[in-house]
């Protein structure tokens, strides 16, 4: 049993705790909405649209905006391929040839964006090839990838190797096998493996500044409005991104909810007893 | 449709550790046969060699004469019940049961159609739509089953499929797939370390002992007629008595225990060295109150009786403080003795068997 101080101590715990956390948030939205030039809450002059009009009305966000979007699209495509296959071939391996291609895999991770995006600009540069959003992709991949392959190779620990075998038994080719019961088994870590690529690709800054050539994208178009002096658009276009990031969460866990009671109310159909 | 298996000096390695050591034995056409042996003898090994998934590291497999040497377990007519089933959990049971239909490019109406008639023959008609996990285990058994036959396989290797079921449902599903396979008339081999089970179902049984075979027979030939002091006592109980030979006929022999000489049984002739024990199995024993003239008579006290139901084990102590057990029906038949009072401990020469521990490996 909790004793009752304890229990006051832990609430007090959690409040602080939530405020630490959302309190910047919660200012940082109401400054969206204050009628002054400097995004704050205080002084309150009053209400206004006017900091998310002059965000519509800017075409460089826009831009930005539509480069940040294909640039993490095209980190899915490719992220979640390699990914899911460095998983799969890691976890086929044993001894020595495993920990070396998991620790390259892995390795980006540890490596500061800033040099993601400084070699990557190195090693094409060498080649001739421009920076532009090809090479944030690249650079981009090369980490992302790697969280995908942590997260699907966490759900072939899973995996029931007898039904591999049992499918190859049962007539199927390696690719039927792979198709038909590996890729199946690991569709939730590959489906959350893509929205951390979508995520992280959007959120990315560092290595996206060194390898961006010319093109905006969100973060790098934030980091320059905040250089050239800070206005409350900076506000209206974070409060958007948070709207939509819990509007998606939550309609997720919904989805989820209501596809767990389908579940459910099908296995109550009671297996009759032999 | 049923093949021939022909295992020919079949042996497998796993580094220097030998877990099938010089296999021989040809399974016939439409056969029941079963391996039977302690966890650990290699059953499994020699399973994983006849459907593909492992290469012998010497000698031949052949099915229907054809030796499968370099064959890949998809291109094999044998199909394999895995110890867990390994049914696919993602998919509902016609297309499980239908699996290698699908992977044939059969159309999907031909495969729902083929489904349901797999699972009548199993006895599951209508569960098509059920998810696996929705099953109890002896319906699982059962999709395992019609899984199999779907490959129209000309033989079927069994992997102890039955142990994860209850007692009774056990039972019933030996008979069940004895059956099947009567029906089918496919070649199963069966691999249990389940003695009543390899006896009721097979019609032949190899019994197996650390990667050697050391008796393949029929089960009342298994029971009666063990070749060595391995199969007599993992099939089935015995009074086990350490001596040695003093004078042999060609039938039987005198042999000398510390509880006394006693005559038994006797054809193999021994190996040199070979130690040698006497076994009475407990439904061949009787206890009697006058010593009978002829030998094989211990005095013994009656020390504990336990009732099994069906039979009644007794439990008798030499002078020496030996305990040794007799069996007998629960018919009203026998008398019962009391605990604590003297009897004999008496059997016919011709029910008891002087074995050797093991059969040495054949070399050459
Ligand atoms: N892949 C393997 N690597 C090493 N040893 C193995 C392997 N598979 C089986 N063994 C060993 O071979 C022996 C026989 O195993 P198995 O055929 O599974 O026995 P059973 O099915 O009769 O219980 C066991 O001692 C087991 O430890
Ligand atoms: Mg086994």
């Amino acid at each position: 049993m909790i004793s009752k101080t304890s229990r006051i101590i832990l609430n007090v715990y959690v409040a602080a705790f939530l405020i630490y956390l959302l309190a910047p948030l919660i200012i940082m939205g109401g400054a969206a909405f204050n009628d002054s030039r400097f995004p704050s809450v205080y002084p309150w002059v009053g209400w206004t649209d006017r900091w998310f009009l002059d965000l519509f009305r800017d075409t460089r966000m826009w831009n930005a905006f539509k480069n940040t979007i294909l640039v993490a699209l095209a980190v899915v495509a490719i992220s979640v391929p390699i990914g899911t296959a460095a998983a799969i071939l890691v976890n086929s391996l044993q001894g020595r040839v495993r920990t070396v291609l998991y620790g390259m895999m892995v390795a980006p991770i540890l490596t500061p964006g800033a040099v993601i995006g400084i070699s990557t600009l190195l090693f094409w540069h060498h080649f001739s090839v421009p920076s532009g959003l090809h090479l944030s992709t690249l650079g981009q991949c090369s980490y992302i990838s790697a969280f995908v392959m942590l997260l699907v190779l966490a759900r072939l620990q899973s995996f029931d190797r007898g039904l591999e075998e049992a499918a190859l038994d049962l007539g199927a080719s390696y690719s039927q096998v792979l198709r038909r019961i590996l890729l199946p088994h690991l569709y939730p870590a590959i489906g959350a493996g893509a929205a951390i690529a979508f995520f992280q690709s959007i959120e990315n800054f560092n290595t996206t500044l060194f390898t961006r050539g010319p093109y905006d994208t969100l973060t790098v178009y934030v980091f320059s409005r905040v250089r050239s002096g800070i206005t409350p658009t900076i506000n209206a276009l974070a409060l958007i991104m948070i709207a939509v990031t819990l509007l998606a969460a939550i309609s997720y866990e919904i989805y989820r909810r209501r596809h767990e009671k389908v579940l459910l109310a099908r296995g109550r159909g009671n297996p009759d007893s032999d | 449709m049923s093949a021939t298996v022909e295992l020919d000096r079949v042996s497998a390695d796993f580094g220097s550790f030998r877990a099938v050591d010089k296999v021989s034995v040809t399974i016939g056409a439409g056969e029941f046969f079963s391996f039977l042996g302690p966890s650990g003898c290699g059953k499994t090994t020699i399973l994983r060699m006849v459907s593909g998934f492992i290469a012998p590291s010497e000698g031949h497999i052949r099915i229907g004469g054809e030796d499968m040497d370099g064959i890949r377990p998809n291109k094999r007519p044998t199909v394999l019940i895995f110890q867990n089933l390994a049914l696919f959990p993602l998919m509902p049971v016609w297309e499980n049961v239908s699996f290698s239909l699908e992977m044939r490019g059969v159309d999907k109406a031909a495969r729902r159609a083929r489904a349901e008639e797999l699972l009548k023959i199993v006895d599951l008609p209508g569960a098509g739509n059920k998810m696996i996990s929705q099953l109890s285990g002896g319906q699982k058994q059962r999709v395992a089953i019609a899984r199999a036959l779907a490959v129209e396989p000309k033989v079927m290797l069994l992997d102890e499929p039955l142990s994860a079921l209850d007692l009774k449902l056990r039972q019933h599903m030996r008979a069940e797939l004895r059956a099947i396979q009567k029906r089918t008339n496919v070649t199963f081999i069966y691999i249990t370390h389940d003695q009543g089970e390899a006896l009721a179902m097979s019609d032949r049984v190899a019994v197996m002992s650390q990667g050697r075979l050391q008796q393949v027979a029929k089960p009342e030939d298994i029971y009666n007629n063990p070749s060595n002091g391995f199969v007599a006592s993992f099939v089935g109980e015995n009074n086990v008595f350490d001596g040695r030979i003093i004078a042999s006929q060609t039938t039987t022999a005198r042999f000398e225990t510390d509880l006394g000489v006693f005559e038994a049984a006797f054809n193999t002739p021994p190996s040199s060295d070979q130690k040698l024990r006497l076994y009475v199995r407990p439904e061949y024993a009787r206890l009697v109150s006058t010593a009978p003239e002829a030998s094989n008579a211990i005095a013994v006290t009656i020390s504990d009786i336990s009732f099994e139901g069906n039979f009644i084990n007794i439990h008798a102590t030499t002078d020496q403080g030996r305990v040794l057990t007799v069996e007998t029906r629960n018919d009203g038949s026998s008398d019962i003795p009391e605990t604590g009072s003297r009897r004999y401990f008496t059997f016919d020469a011709q029910r008891a068997r002087i074995l050797a521990d093991e059969t040495q490996a054949a070399h050459s």
